[in-house]
This record gives structure tokens, sequence and C-alpha cells, in this order.
């Protein structure tokens, strides 16, 4: 009878290994970003349907499944979760972690020992290029804060802020991006009055900008919206220790509009990382999601059906969902030499595999060549308040 | 900036610490009481907060569809008759079953509650933030010119003087219930010796009620206290505040109501005081690790007076 069973499982197992193509998904579902989160999983979901749609994968069509789990943008969550997808669900790859702590967490602890490749679809943590020794099995499909924190540091100079007091949260995204503003905001002749970490999630933020407030009247926020960063900007606000405000991705949402009234933010400005909506492949994008009604120029969600899409390419172009060989495949489907895709030309891509052609991936968010550490170079907007609602900017 | 003010040490380092000592003490009554009465740290205590805040909200939402607009503090008595229900069911079908066997089991049973309560918070009202007040507070203006008049402005929103004025009726009433009614003194004899309650007649069972009851109306105020002082509502807001509380309870003395209170305004005022710049100009600690104080301050307790500041139980 156990034998019976096992015999049984084993075939099933088999069936569905050769019927269909897995691909783990751990996205932050819940957690301090959920708002963030929903179009990039919506992203996610439209490129998988758009290979449904267009053949699927390899010759017999066989259907590309997206897998989802919670990583909750929390290492400990996002290891639980993606060793369940490894070993539970035996997808040939991961797409997902959107923080940039899961990412690193469920990397060094799950996906690297598995020998299994993660692509990411947001984490920009500048720790991530480093973090490999060896092995090239981590990718991401958004750009470092190496270049963002700059970028930032260029718009406080560029807004006459020639002294400011920052403020980050004590995780491996925040932290990071602090680092590289401070350093490039020294480096251009500005005056850092504070520099204090924030412990996330607490109640009250009053005692931290009262520590911090006494130098200057410009804050740099380094926070995550749902974990403390409105809670920090309301306190600044009504204790009137801090008038502007400057921040990245994490702070980025609706949510601040809502729970603060865009009266009060009329002083803040935040970056995101961004899409040229210039170029062809920004165009065909726009057309599918809009089409699928997914918000085109949102945070991270083109990066996120770039992710989806370069994963597929590189599945197909390795000829199976084994894991050894998507890393390789993946540096060959997003850079030249090969013929030009864009978003949504699965058909086209899979033709060109098909008679032994190459290809090179443009994507909707950049143009996804990645480098040796597996990162992509991008461009970033800069938010403000207009007419109540956050409008974007690229930044030159 | 904010140095026209002056007085900062008060305005930005001593009331904010008050009205989170607040709120810790009235969570840490509810943890004290059912360790004291039922012998089990209760993990879904945080929980049970978080969705007397959610069932609040959802009264004022039902309120203002109606075109009726309801104060917190109003809206707090139909969710706290909600939250009683939710404790007397899961004692009755969780905790009950549990109650002659291993304590770890009910420990056990409430971490499973724990998780439970959230994800049903999650699925009904979704993982998303909600606005509970949207806009800033700004301090109230009548004290502000009274006080600054007097040369010692204190900056204090509405919010905050609600709050103070909640935790000390409520205070207030706990210290008539237990020490001028049957059922109070019932309360504390139980929680002396449960065994010879039971022989001189008490019902012990109608006591355990009692600690629900008292337990739910505590959890829902420190509930709505907190997302009245954050003006948001998020599904792991219970969560975070569970450990200070527990740090507060045993700082206090398990099963000692007053030692919870005290040992909630203790840690409330250590946490937020511990950033203050009391030597030179930078902060004692950095306000990144003031979490820890919390937690250093109870294994300090531990190790020196395992029975809390107040004489209770000690394990």
């Amino acid at each position: 009878m156990k034998t019976t069973l096992l015999a049984t499982a084993a075939t099933l197992m088999a069936t569905t290994a050769m019927a269909d193509v897995n691909i783990g998904n751990p996205m932050a579902m819940t957690g301090p970003i959920p708002d963030l989160n929903a179009p990039i999983a919506a992203a996610v979901d439209l490129a998988a349907a758009n290979v449904n749609a267009q053949g699927g994968m390899f010759a017999d069509g066989e259907t590309l499944n997206i897998i989802r789990a919670d990583s909750a943008c929390d290492p400990t969550a996002a290891v639980d979760a993606v060793t369940k997808l490894i070993n539970v669900n035996s997808v040939s790859a991961i797409v997902g972690p959107v923080c940039s702590g899961a990412t690193i967490a469920q990397a060094e602890s799950v996906s690297i020992p598995a020998g299994v490749v993660t692509l990411s679809v947001s984490a920009s943590s500048p720790a991530i290029s480093t973090m490999e020794d060896g092995t090239d099995l981590v990718f991401r499909a958004a750009a470092s804060d190496a270049y963002q924190g700059v970028a930032l540091a260029e718009l406080a100079m560029a807004n006459g802020m020639d002294s400011i007091a920052v403020s980050y949260a004590n995780d491996d995204y925040n932290a990071a991006i602090a680092e590289v503003f401070v350093q490039a905001y020294e480096a251009m002749g500005g005056t850092v009055t504070a520099n204090e970490a924030h412990e996330p999630n607490k109640a009250s933020y009053r005692s931290e900008v009262a520590t911090i407030g006494a130098g200057s009247d410009n804050l740099a926020l380094f926070s995550y919206y749902g974990s403390g960063g409105i809670t920090l900007m309301r306190n600044a606000l009504e204790t009137a220790a801090f008038t502007n405000f400057i921040g990245a991705d994490g702070m980025l949402s609706d949510e601040l509009i809502e729970q603060l009234g865009a009266d009060n933010l009329m002083t803040s400005t935040f970056t995101t990382s961004a899409s040229d909506d210039s170029t062809p492949s920004f165009g065909a994008w726009k057309a599918i999601a809009d089409e699928a009604g997914v918000p085109a120029a949102d945070p991270f969600v083109a990066n996120g059906y770039d992710a989806t899409f370069m994963m597929a390419l590189a599945i197909e172009h390795a000829g199976s969902g084994d894991r050894e060989t998507i890393a390789e495949s993946l540096r060959a489907i997003a850079s030249a030499p090969g013929e030009v895709i864009l978003p949504g030309e699965w058909e086209k891509a899979k033709a060109i595999l098909a008679s032994g052609g190459d290809i090179n991936y443009e994507g909707a968010a950049g143009n996804q060549d990645f480098d040796e550490n597996g990162d992509v170079a991008g461009n970033f907007s800069k938010s403000v308040i207009v007419d109540g609602a956050w409008a974007a900017e690229l930044i030159q | 900036m904010w140095d026209a003010f002056g007085f900062e040490f008060v305005n930005f380092y001593f009331i904010p610490g008050l009205v989170l000592g607040c709120i810790y003490a009235l969570g840490a009554i509810g943890i004290t009481l059912t360790f004291g009465i039922l012998r089990f740290a209760n993990f879904a205590h945080g929980e049970i907060m978080m969705s007397g805040a959610y069932l609040t909200w959802t009264v004022m939402a039902i309120a203002g569809a109606a075109g009726l607009t309801l104060h917190p503090l109003v809206a707090m008595v139909p969710a706290a008759a909600l939250v009683i229900i939710l404790f007397l069911g899961t004692d009755r079908f969780f905790y009950k079953p549990f109650r002659k066997a291993d304590t770890i089991k009910v420990v056990m049973a409430s971490f499973g509650m724990m998780l439970i309560i959230r994800s049903a918070v999650q699925a009904i009202w979704g993982p998303n933030q909600i606005t509970f007040v949207p806009g800033i507070a700004r301090p109230n203006a009548t004290l502000q010119s009274i006080t600054g008049d007097m040369g010692m402005m204190i900056l204090m929103p509405n919010k905050h003087i609600w709050i103070f004025a909640g935790t000390l009726v409520l205070v207030v009433a706990l210290g008539y219930l237990l020490g001028r009614t049957r059922i109070g003194k019932a309360m504390r004899a139980v929680s002396d010796s449960p065994d010879l309650a039971h022989v001189t007649g008490i019902n012990v069972d109608m006591v355990i009620r009692a600690t629900w009851i008292v337990g739910g109306i505590c959890a829902t105020a420190a509930g709505v206290f907190l997302v009245m002082d954050t003006q948001m509502l998020e599904t792991t807001m219970g969560f975070r505040m569970l450990l200070p509380m527990f740090a507060a309870a045993i700082l206090g003395g398990i099963g000692k109501p007053y030692g919870a209170v005290f040992g909630g305004l203790v840690i409330g005022l250590a946490e937020e005081l511990s950033a203050y710049p009391w030597i030179g100009d930078a902060p004692l600690l950095s306000p990144g690790y003031k979490t820890g104080v919390a937690f250093a301050i109870m294994v300090i307790m531990l190790i020196v007076r395992p029975q809390g500041l107040f004489k209770g139980r000690s394990f």
C-alpha cells in the first residue's frame, strides 16, 4: 500500500514537472508596504498571462505558473516562504522578494545554498551587489540605491538645503540608502546636523524627532511608510521640528496623502525608481498595462513585469525548468547581441529562440542589462504634491 | 526647528512618555490579571487590543455612514462589548479545555489564537493601513496660551488629554472594583491562592469570566488610545505592544493591577527619556535602540527582584 502511494505520488510529481513550469514569487503581501506591493504583484501575474496567452513555454506549450507566497517584507517570513517554494513546490527559480532585507535573508539562507536563481523585482540595497561569494545566483530588475542616494543628495542641494538631519529605519534597505546619501551629500558640501537610526514600528517618535530636530529644518527620512515612516512624519509636523522632507521609495505612497493630508505634504519630495516613458519599450508596456488595468508608472510595477518576463525568457532559452542553467540563460537573453524584444513580445522571442537565434530583452523599466553583480542601471523620478496627488517627474 | 518653544524636556520627552505609559499600563492590566488568576501568559492579548481598535473604527465608520460623528471614546463602548464576547468565546473554546493541563499547552493555545485573530483581521479588513483620523493634531491652543503665560508652555494635542483622562477614569474604576466590590475581592483571592479560594466557596468560573471582562475593557481602551495617538490602524500594532506590556506586568509584579499601571508608566517614560541628551548634546542612547530599554528593565528585574516592585507572584 505504502509503495503504491509513493509510486502514485512520484508519478503525480513527475507529471506536474513535465506539464508546467513553476516560478516562486514571494511578495510583501502583508507587512509595512502592502499598497506598494499590490500593483507589482498584478504586473507579475500579467507577464505570466502574456506568456501563457502567446503559446506558453517550450515547444509543447506548457503553462507558466506563478506560485505566490507572502514574504511580508520581513527577513524571517521571507526565509519561511522561500524554503517552502523551493522544497515543497520545487520551483525552477524565484522572482520576487520586494524588500532588501527579505531578499538578502532568503538568498543567504535558502536560495543560494539550494542553487536557485533569485531575480528581485525591487530590492535596491547596495549590499545586494556584493553579497555573493563565487556564485552567480542573485539578480535584480531594479537599480541599486548606490545611485538613488546620490540622486537624492543632488536633489537636496538643488532645493537649497545646505544643512539636513537624517533619520533612517534600522533595516538593510533604509540604513544602506541613508549611508550613501550622507556620503554623497557631505561630498557636495552639505552639512549633516544629525544622523540617527530609528527603530521601526514604534507608537511614538516624538523623542527621536526632538533629539534630531535642534539643528535643521530639513529632514531626510529613510523609512517604510507602513512601519513608522508616517508616524515619524506626523510627530515631526505636530511638534514643528521639521518643515521640509525628502526621502526615497519606501515613503512614496498614497497612504501619506490619506493619513497626513495633502496640505501637510506640500514641502515633501520623495524619489523612486522610475521608467523613462519615452522609450519604445515603455510604450509597449504601457499599452499592455493599460489594457489590463495595471498602473504602468507606479513604483517598481514595470520592474515586476520585466523580472517575470525575463525569467520566462531565460527558462525558455535554457530549454527546461532545471535550476542549473537559468543564471547563464538570464544573462544571455537580457543583453546584446540579439534581436531586441520588447515587453509582451513572447511569440516573437519564442520563435527566435526555437530557431537558435539570440535575443536582447529591453525592459519597460530600463534596458535590463545585468552587470557582473547581477545589477541593472535605472532612472529615478521625484514626486511632489500637485493638486492633492503625487506627481512624478523624471530626474535627468 | 523647535528651540523657540523652550521647555522641550516636558513637551517632547515627558508627555510622550506618559502617553505611551498609559497605553502600556492599560494593556498590562489585562496581562497581569490573566497571568495572576488564570496562570498563563496570554500572547493573544496584543491582538485583542488590535481587534478592539478595529471594531471601534468600524463602529465609527457605520455611525459616520448614518451621518453621526462619534468620538472614539463613545464608539469604544459597543466595541468593548464585542471584545468581551470574543474574550469569553476564546476562553470557552480554546483555553478552558486546557485548564487542568500543563501551563505550556494553554500558552501555546494563546499563541495560536494570536495568529488566528491577526489573520482574521487581515482577511476582514485587509493588510493595508487604515486611517483612523486624517491630518495632524495641533497642540491644544487654550492650554498652550494659559501655560505659555505662566512661562512654561505645554504643547499637548487634544488626543493626549483624552488619553490621560480615559486612563485615569479606568484606573480609578478598577481600583473601586477590586477594593470595594465582592467580585473584585474574589478576584484578588483567586489570584493569591486559587485552591484556598475554591475551598472558601468562591465561584472560580465566575471570577474567570470577570477577569476576561475587565481585561477586555482595558485591552479595548489600550488599543483605542494607541490608534488615537498614532491615528492609524495596522494589523501588527498589538503584537508590537505585547512585549513592552509584558515587561510592564513583570516590573509591577505579576497579578498586581496597580503594579501593572506603575510598570507601564515606568516603561513608557524610560523608553522616551533614554533618548534625552542628559549628558552633553548627544542623546544618551540612540533612539534606534529605545525598545531595548524596556527589555533591559525586564531582565534586570527578573534577576534582582523576580516578584516585581509590588510583590507579585514569582515563577
